[in-house]
């Protein structure tokens, strides 16, 4: 017996130790790291007494409240795509809002926050706050039920005064029970532009056109000058195919009523309909044109996005044009000057009766757990105030009303948030909000295949809607 | 006879595997090389054009008048030409080439082929990754500030407090096991093994969810002991396996005499076996170590992308921006994150060689 405890004694020790060590870094970090597990806890507390309804907020606003100091010392977390440079200006736009209020926005950025806001979700590990570029995307949590209706705490009216009706519509999603009010709309950013090199263009004598047909014009003046016209990469990695369902979004909506435009991303227009065909003839008459399309043909597939437009900025320009939506300039060369060595005009109609629409994208944010300090932060976002020092630096629309023209600091951004204001239609970019499985699955790859020529434009509309069945 | 055949085989073999390592070098050679251009020259060359090599140069130029329709022939010193052959390149006398400079200014470049060597090199790219990278942000009066990104040397010590203690505890473990599996009678042992076995073909993917629910319950989300569990728990089976399948293999002389003299398990185990099992404990170590340095995915769910919790991996998928317009830089972080396990490989390495075995029974 003793014998046998003598020869157990050295294992008992060392699980003994091991189990120490691990209780020993375990208490160290929890101490350290209290924000991972404390919110969750939280939540629980306050969801048990969520009488909004009932609370009248005397003291104003959960904003105001906010401003007064009353969450002081509290943290937000958030969840977003922001990276890099971005993260650094969302950062310093809210370092006011911080500051003041005393409440501190933890974010963190994530390349690959798509699959991670999932796994996170159902892991019962959701931020507070999550930011996301894809309301289709935002929609599936909706419907799960996961997602907090800001109507709850938020004054409806102020939100209408404060945004375009398009946009409130489309925060407007589908919940288990009735519709959500999703989130607030925070950066946006227009797709309808055409970018082309300022300086040079108007010494070549080119005029900016007002329509399709006087677009289509220059296309062929351009090329009749010994250039071709357009600079089009579609390259992105496993994305590859996006850079050209924006093109048939925009056509679409210069070619048909925002209503097809509407049923067409919901699945109920199928690709195959006439009008989807169409959009993709117009397109074609530019990208398979090998006069027009700077490399032919065959580079559009394996030029990258990012890379594509570059070529309007040689010199001489060997391409003159370059659909794309405001973020690219992020790729331009960082001695071009914005108004000088590069401007853009509005993609411009094709038929008059459809009026001037325009096709944007944005970032939504939403919340997932109900505290008093998110529902301020949560209202701090739905002003315009939340991305000022973002929309000075450059590069991004503010969608709501109260964001001042003057905060642009170029005419270049002034005109897009102008362009968005005075559009006649908004929609958001068609992929975004399709099914993963057509929007980010078989549109990017029929448009690839399409435009490298491995099937025809019938085979490859089929093949788009085919996603529609997964 | 014998002796030149056996040569020829030496030599085949050398041969096929010096190719292998040509084949694996080839792309981190490339990858070096790009490491240290600029992106413009990326994009436009090769990084094998650094190596002199024959390419074409222009030697002239002709301007052709401004009114020339490109539709019809276009005459060039005397011959003429279609538009689309300019566009390609044609081929005229003693090897001289044709093609359009500039289309619309009507100028087409006469070239010949020279030797040339593109060594245009920058340091720029690891100036980034290591010093951070600047952005020129706008401020709201109009000016330009710059403001200086985390470089990597925080997520640097963030990888080695994820790696170490990921690697070591397996390790620990595992020897435990393999050890009792091997040369421990204790009943249920034959089912456990097979359980152990049976969990190397489970892949780690299916586990995300139902972990993270747990570590959101205890609250281990987003720290470093969370995810030393997370690997410790992917790495245990196949760290198991590998050092049962070397330990099982030590000879039973040498334990048979050691308890003869009198030495419990422990003993045996810190005394004979850990010492004879260096060579097995080091190439697991190895392997756990990369697999760790190297992951993202476990990184990701486990950890986040915080800064003061953020690994490696993460920091340099982030460093190409939004957008992907800095991946340029992948290149240089690419090698900075390759240092570490490089220099645990070497230091490593030697255990491989040192056969621990040679004469240990024979005494």
């Amino acid at each position: 017996m003793s014998k046998q405890m003598k020869r157990m004694m050295p294992a008992i020790v060392m699980v003994l130790l091991f189990s120490m060590i691990l209780s020993a870094c375990g208490g160290g970090k929890k101490t350290a790291e209290p924000t991972s597990n404390e919110p969750a806890k939280t939540t629980e507390t306050t969801t048990g007494q969520t009488d909004t309804k009932t609370e009248p907020a005397p003291e104003g606003s959960y904003l105001d409240q906010a401003y007064a100091g009353k969450f002081k010392g509290t943290k937000v977390s958030m969840f977003g795509p922001f990276t890099d440079v971005d993260e650094q200006k969302f950062n310093a736009a809210i370092k006011e809002f911080e500051d003041k209020t005393g409440i501190d926005i933890q974010y963190e950025g994530s390349k690959e926050f798509e699959a991670t806001i999932a796994i996170r979700v159902d892991g019962g590990n959701a931020p507070d706050i999550a930011d996301f570029p894809q309301p289709g995307l935002l929609s599936t949590f909706v419907k799960q039920g996961k997602v907090i209706d800001i109507t709850t705490f938020m004054d409806k009216a102020k939100l209408e005064k404060n945004y375009n009706k398009s946009w409130l519509d489309m925060a407007n999603m589908d919940g288990p029970s009735g519709k959500v009010m999703a989130g607030v709309w925070n950066r946006s950013s227009v797709k309808s532009l055409v970018w082309y090199p300022k300086k040079q263009f108007d010494a070549a004598g080119y005029k900016v056109p007002e329509t399709w047909d006087q677009m289509m014009e220059l296309t062929k003046q351009i090329a009749a000058d010994g250039d071709p016209a357009w600079a089009i990469g579609i390259e992105s990695g496993a994305a590859t195919g996006w850079p050209g369902t924006d093109w048939v979004e925009d056509i679409m909506l210069r070619t048909t009523t925002p209503e097809n435009y509407d049923k067409w991303v919901k699945g109920e227009l199928p690709f195959t309909s006439d009008e989807v065909k169409n959009a993709f003839k117009i397109m074609s008459d530019i990208w398979l044109n090998k006069d027009y399309v700077y490399g032919g043909v065959k580079s559009i597939v394996t030029t990258s996005f990012g890379d594509a437009p570059k070529v309007l900025f040689d010199n001489p320009p060997k391409a003159w044009l370059h659909r794309q939506a405001s973020f690219i300039t992020s790729f331009f060369p960082t001695t071009a000057k914005a108004g000088e060595d590069y401007d853009w005009f509005y993609l411009p109609p094709i038929d008059a009766k459809y009026g001037k629409p325009v096709l944007v994208a944005g970032d939504i944010y939403s919340m997932f757990n109900d505290r008093p300090e998110v529902r301020a932060v949560m209202e701090f976002f739905s002003t315009g105030e939340s991305i000022k020092t973002w929309v000075q630096s450059g590069g991004v629309i503010a969608p709501m009303n109260d964001a001042d023209l003057n905060w642009y600091s170029t005419d270049v951004d002034r005109r897009m948030a102008e362009l968005v204001q005075s559009a006649t239609t908004i929609r958001f970019d068609g992929s975004d909000l399709m099914v993963g499985s057509v929007g980010a699955g078989t549109f990017w790859k029929g448009m690839t295949d399409y435009v490298s020529g491995t099937v025809d434009l019938d085979g490859a509309l089929n093949e788009i809607q085919s996603g529609f069945k997964k | 006879m014998r002796r030149h055949k056996r040569k020829g085989s030496k030599w085949l073999v050398n041969g096929i595997l010096g190719f292998i390592c040509l084949i694996w070098l080839i792309p981190t050679l490339g990858l070096f090389i790009s490491s240290v251009r600029t992106p413009s020259d990326i994009l436009q060359s090769g990084w094998w054009t650094i190596f002199p090599h024959h390419a074409w140069k222009t030697a002239d130029q002709v301007t052709l008048p401004k009114d020339t329709d490109l539709k019809q022939l276009i005459g060039v010193l005397g011959q003429n030409y279609t538009d689309d052959q300019l566009k390609t390149g044609v081929n005229i006398s003693d090897g001289r080439r044709l093609i359009w400079e500039n289309r619309r200014n009507r100028i087409v470049n006469v070239q010949k082929k020279e030797w040339t060597a593109n060594l245009n090199f920058t340091l720029d790219n690891y100036k980034n990754v290591l010093g951070g990278k600047q952005y020129e942000i706008t401020q709201p009066d109009g000016s330009r500030k710059t403001e200086k990104g985390s470089n990597l040397s925080r997520s640097f010590i963030n990888t080695l407090t994820v790696s170490i203690p990921s690697t070591v505890i397996p390790i620990l473990i595992a020897s435990f096991a393999a050890y009792a599996f091997s040369w421990m009678r204790f009943p249920g042992r034959k089912t456990m093994f097979i359980i152990v076995v049976a969990l190397l073909v489970v892949p780690l993917q299916v586990a995300l969810i139902p972990v993270l629910k747990n570590f959101t319950a205890l609250g281990l989300n987003g720290n470093y002991l969370g995810v030393w569990i997370a690997h410790t728990g992917f790495g245990l089976p196949l760290a198991t396996y590998f050092l049962y399948s070397y330990i099982s293999q030590l000879p039973r002389d040498l334990f048979e005499s050691a308890f003869m003299d009198g030495a419990s398990n422990f003993t045996i185990f810190t005394r004979l076996i850990l010492p004879l099992s260096v060579p097995a404990l080091a190439s697991i170590g190895i392997f756990q170590f990369l697999w760790v340095w190297n992951d993202y995915l476990v990184a990701l769910v486990f950890i986040g992308s915080q800064p003061n919790v953020q690994v490696l991996s993460m920091r340099i998928a982030e460093m190409v921006g939004s957008y992907g317009n800095d991946w340029h830089l992948l290149t240089a972080a690419s090698f900075v994150s390759m240092l570490m396990p490089l220099a645990v490989f070497f230091a490593l390495q030697k255990y491989f060689v040192r056969g621990l075995m040679g004469g240990s029974v024979k005494g």
